[in-house]
């Protein structure tokens, strides 16, 4: 074989392959991180200027018009009183799954693979959150009331039951968005603390780095504590992150409705905030990647592979899970529920049908099969989008598709979505414009957990084959 | 008593620090007048050093009670203070508490374990201190309290071990 007659060569391929076999001095990496942050071309604020007008005019001043005349401007009416706004609000939170997964799973399973984007992940875990606030409260119309959701001692008679799904939802998603913003932060200390130190004084990020990184040194003590914390967080957000889905799948699975009421929607709802929440995850990387300075030392296409094989693991589960919902719908024989999924497939909207299976099953199998094709990260982007899109219809057909028919067939009615529309894309929008002011503002990349990672691995010979060994540092 | 003496010393790698650690040991510096300063989380073990004491789990773990008793207080309590009567249904019922106990404890551990960091850590905190920049691009320094009479004797052992610059510490803002 050619790389045992050449060991080096075949070392030297495998430290071009991997990142933790291909480590450079600290300084180095830290110059680099900070270079992509401060590195930025007219076409970043072009895009971000553009954004935020959209942003401004599709987000706020379409919300605003909605709350100066009312929910009447949006398509949500009988059979379909809950439309895009749910719609967007599970799927935000099923993007935000990915941090989690990536962050915390990976974690817990000492996936070395993890290290260069688990904060990129964990970023699209506190964003895709609070665009799912931002369409709750927009599914509310009256918004200024919504503290009547909270447990405050009044004399309204309005104490929340807790008996209801929906004020679980406000528990899981309050949960999950203080845990996953305190995850973020966390192990985000050192990282500010290296910008804290490198950037110069008298100017106003200085200032910002100083106030963010609380006095971190990195005493013995300080790191205890912030391992100890971590540790604790990977494990207790776990349930957290499969609590608020299944949680969110009991909106509508409590519910003795035809499609909703079904015993596995929590473990299929969490199992498709995966699906999507992976999609987005290559998505954004593959950006990261092709667009911000030195990022392609830290994000390789084994990064792209590892995760395009988890992607073809959930897609299979995915898959199952919607079968196994399906087929059981079907063969009950309800008379409403048979004609629901006739309408499914045979309906109107019956092309969101079919499609949502072909983006979500039949293209990922197709193509991340292949090790070369799960390797190239504009291949992974575009499966990452479709697998959104897929997701994004599969939601559409539970929420306002599924509302359409009921067992008051003089009250079924085509769903056809108003100004939510607008607000839909706006959230997207916000979403993107977060994410480019803190590509800007805070390291992506954690620089310290890549060192640690690094310091872990390292090429071992046995025999004649060089392979890749790594230490239990923790 | 003479007032002790701050020095940093600044080590490029794990090895000569922890050989430092062991040698200022010898030379009669007690292991509570050290403290090492890293960028990554170098651990006791490796640098030969007594275990940290950390409150966070303990901290977590007492957030949980409180976070399930504010469930208990949410599900059992509330509802006889602010009466909502729902014909047939029970007033206190258990499966819907499960939830409301579950979240309420995840939350009170989770908000206890990041306050826990900040409370052991003692931060924010924005007063001058020991420290040098380099740390945080992969040097690992060691803050030694020892009475002025040593601070030449200690230099020279660590100079000789290794390290890359020995000096007193100076307290300033980060």
């Amino acid at each position: 074989m050619a790389d045992h007659k050449h060991p080096t060569s075949h070392e030297e391929h495998l430290r071009e392959q991997h990142l933790m076999l291909d480590p450079m001095p600290r300084g180095k990496m830290n110059e680099m991180v900070m270079e992509s942050m401060h590195t930025t071309s007219w076409k970043f604020w072009l895009v971000f200027g553009l954004l935020a007008a959209f942003v401004a005019y599709a987000l706020f001043y379409k919300w605003g018009v909605m709350i100066l005349e009312g929910l009447g401007v949006a398509g949500v009416n009988r059979p379909s009183y809950w439309g895009i706004f749910l719609v967007n609000t599970v799927f935000w939170i099923g993007i935000s799954h990915a941090g989690t997964f990536i962050s915390a799973i990976l974690r817990v399973f000492r996936a070395e693979f993890r290290r260069p984007f688990t904060r990129a992940a964990e970023l699209m875990t506190t964003f895709g959150l609070v665009q799912a606030g931002f369409s709750i409260f927009m599914h509310m119309g009256r918004v200024w009331l919504s503290y009547w959701l909270m447990p405050i001692p009044n004399q309204r008679q309005l104490w929340p039951n807790f008996h209801s799904p929906l004020s679980w939802d406000l528990l899981a998603i309050t949960t999950y968005l203080l845990s996953s913003t305190m995850y973020l932060f966390l192990p985000l200390i050192p990282d500010l603390a290296m910008a804290r130190d490198r950037t110069p004084d008298g100017t106003w990020q200085k200032t910002f780095y100083r106030i963010l990184a609380l006095g971190f040194r990195g005493t013995e003590g300080e790191w205890t504590h912030l391992r100890n914390a971590l540790n604790i967080f990977a494990f207790a957000i776990i349930p957290v992150m499969f609590s608020v889905h299944t949680i969110v799948s009991w909106d509508f699975a409590m519910a003795t409705r035809p499609g909703w009421s079904s015993t596995i929607f929590g473990p299929y709802f969490v199992i498709g905030a995966l699906h999507s929440g992976m999609g987005a995850v290559v998505m954004v990387l593959a950006v990261v990647r092709g667009t911000m300075k030195n990022m392609k030392y830290f994000i390789r296409p084994e990064h792209f592979e590892a995760i395009g094989k988890l992607m073809l693991i959930i897609s299979m589960g995915w898959a199952y899970f919607f079968f196994n919902d399906y087929i059981v719908q079907w063969y009950g024989g309800d008379k409403w529920t048979k004609e629901l999924l006739h309408w499914h497939e045979a309906g109107p909207m019956g092309w969101m049908w079919f499609a949502m299976l072909i983006c979500n099953v039949a293209i990922p199998w197709a193509i991340l099969w292949n090790k070369k094709w799960r390797s190239t990260p504009w291949l992974l982007f575009i499966v990452g989008l479709l697998i959104n899109v897929g997701m994004w219809f599969e939601r559409y057909i539970i929420v306002p598709i599924s509302l359409t028919i009921n067992r008051m067939p003089f009250t079924w009615r085509l769903y056809q979505p108003g100004i939510e529309v607008w607000l839909g894309i706006g959230t997207v929008a916000f979403f993107i414009l977060l994410y480019m002011a803190a590509s800007k503002l805070i390291p992506l990349i954690p620089v310290w957990e890549v060192q640690e990672g690094q310091m872990a691995h390292s090429l071992k010979k046995y025999g004649r084959e060089t392979v890749v060994t790594v230490s239990e540092l923790e | 008593m003479a007032e002790e003496k701050s020095l940093l010393a600044v080590f490029s790698d794990i090895d000569p620090a922890a050989d430092a650690i062991e040698q200022l040991r010898l030379l009669g510096v007690h292991d509570d007048c050290m403290n090492v300063i890293s960028g990554i989380p170098v651990t006791e073990a490796m640098l030969g050093r007594p275990s940290q004491w950390t409150n966070v789990p303990r901290l977590a773990l007492g957030g949980a009670i409180a976070g399930f008793f504010v469930g208990v207080f949410l599900s059992f309590i509330t509802p006889n203070m602010y009466t909502i009567k729902v014909g047939g249904q029970p007033f206190t019922p258990v499966p819907p508490a499960v939830i409301v106990l579950f979240e309420m404890t995840m939350l009170g551990m989770l908000l206890s374990t990041f306050l826990g960091v900040f409370l052991d850590s003692l931060f924010p905190n924005y007063r001058p201190m020991h420290y040098v920049p380099e740390i945080s691009d992969g040097k690992i320094a060691i803050l030694i309290e020892c009475p002025p009479p040593d601070v030449q004797k200690i230099t020279d052992v660590l100079k000789k071990l290794g390290a890359e610059s020995v000096k007193e510490a100076e307290a300033q803002h980060l």
